[in-house]
């Protein structure tokens, strides 16, 4: 079987994992960027309680491997009554990583910006909430364009987690596992396309990333 | 006829870091429009006592009060006291991601609610009277240092403080930049606002002070006005400052 073959068979299949595994990213990175600005907040709160648990929250899940947060979700939940359907339970799985490795990507941009900034928002009254708002987050969130585009590439590669669950429609790397079952003699070519598709959108991301990097990053 | 309350009003104010007293039983008081020159050695805590007014330093016992009212804890009453104090850093502290003038708007619009494009003009007016108008929609790190500073010169001023605080404001300036600096704060000490100014810039104390005030080890060894002060220094501390300082 060649690669006109293959397309002829799976073309259609490959564009709905294609889909299935870039709105897979968008939804986890979307969630991931919301929690992991809200666990930094927590991290950097004046609250010591909201300090502690946001700081658990990123030693937890940065530490967990994806498949064994996976299976935690997907296997163990349900023996508490909580069974999600299988797309939910890699998304929770992506996001609960991907959140993680954020709050530390944010940590790192909230680390550069100088105390003065913050005293300087303190003297003309700004609240806490103010401060982070106004002046913490913006620098924040600009400083760490580069950082989370690579993570944002990691999660687009940690969905395919999806492949240890049974998906319909199928993400990359499960259509892969998919299509290798189905014809023995294919060898490698199936796994050729889904990387081929993997690095190019990494590729684009990264492009990306860098384009918005020069537009936003703060001249100091 | 009994005296105005003071603007700013230090009772008994200690501090210790670790084991050393940086601030030992400071008592101070600052009239309106009296301009307050802190003057020592470094590590004597003229920046700490000047950062304490506003509670960016936290103190260990005594009383600070602002017209008379006690320095609010931290939460909603002490950024409503700060918003009242202006504060100029010696390194500029402009907030980085924003333009200059809205620099200057972000307090007024946040804090004093004030509608965007009154604001903007009260931020023009300020930055032309400091002399940036020119600069309004760059970011800080476009500027001189000079400018950078008077633009925070300006962020104070768009908050109409009672009083000002300057720690070291000239201190990180290149030599040609001092200058422009030091004559915006000139004109407004001729203005009659309040304020406290930590210094080395003696030509400055000497013009515009009405009383100088001389740290060392934490304690105000000595204080009197300018002339008394540079001209006839009572404490040995002092004369040996003023010594080195001068270059002998």
């Amino acid at each position: 079987m060649g690669y006109s073959e293959l397309f002829a068979t799976y073309g259609e299949k490959y564009l709905q994992a294609i889909f299935e595994t870039l709105s897979m990213t968008a939804v986890c990175f979307a969630i991931a960027m919301v929690l992991s600005v809200l666990i930094t907040v927590m991290r950097v709160s004046p609250i010591k309680p909201l300090r502690i648990v946001g700081d658990l929250y990123v030693q937890v899940f940065r530490n967990i491997p994806g498949v064994a947060l996976l299976i935690i979700v997907a296997y163990a939940l349900p023996y508490l009554k909580i069974m999600l359907p299988w797309k939910a339970c890699v998304e929770v799985a992506v996001v609960l990583l991907a959140s993680a490795f954020g709050s530390e990507n944010f940590m790192t941009g909230i680390n550069a910006i100088g105390v003065g900034q913050i005293e300087a928002a303190r003297s003309i009254g700004l609240t806490f909430t103010q401060t982070m708002t106004k002046i913490v987050i913006p620098q924040a969130l600009r400083s760490a364009v580069l950082p989370m585009t690579n993570l944002l590439i990691a999660t687009m590669l940690t969905t395919a987690l999806g492949s240890q669950v049974p998906l319909n429609p199928q993400e990359l790397t499960g259509l892969v596992s998919f299509i290798t079952t189905r014809e023995t003699a294919i060898g490698i070519l199936p796994f050729t396309v889904s990387a081929v598709a993997y690095a190019g959108f990494s590729v684009l991301l990264g492009l990306a990333g860098n384009a918005i990097d020069k537009r936003v990053r703060v001249i100091r | 006829m009994p005296a105005e309350t003071p603007v700013i009003e230090m009772r008994h104010v200690d501090k210790h870091y670790g084991a050393l007293h940086v601030l030992q039983d400071i008592n101070l008081s600052v009239d309106k429009g009296e301009v307050v020159v802190l003057i020592g050695p470094s590590g004597s805590g003229k920046s700490t006592l000047c950062r304490t007014i506003n509670r960016l330093e936290t103190i260990d016992s005594g009383e600070i009060l602002i017209e008379g009212e006690p320095l609010p804890q931290e939460g909603k009453e002490l950024a409503k006291m700060r918003a009242e104090i202006g504060m100029v850093f010696q390194s500029f502290n402009l907030f980085a991601h924003k333009t200059i003038l809205d620099n200057v708007t972000l307090g007024p619009r946040e804090v004093l609610k004030t509608p965007k494009d009154v604001a903007e003009q009260e931020a023009m007016r300020l930055l032309a009277r400091v002399g940036v108008e020119a600069q309004a929609h760059k970011v800080p790190a476009q500027l001189s240092g000079g400018q950078q500073q008077r633009v925070a010169i300006a962020r104070s001023l768009a908050m109409h403080p009672k009083a000002m605080l300057f720690d070291e404001p000239t201190s990180a300036l290149d030599p040609e930049m001092i200058n422009e600096v030091l004559e915006v704060m000139v004109e407004l000490a001729r203005e009659g606002m309040t304020m406290v100014v930590v210094t080395h810039e003696m030509n400055f104390a000497r013009r515009v002070s009405n009383r100088v005030i001389f740290m060392a080890d934490g304690q105000i060894v000595e204080e009197g006005t300018p002339d008394e002060f540079f001209d006839h220094p009572k404490s040995l501390r002092a004369k040996d400052f003023l010594d080195s300082i001068r270059g002998h």
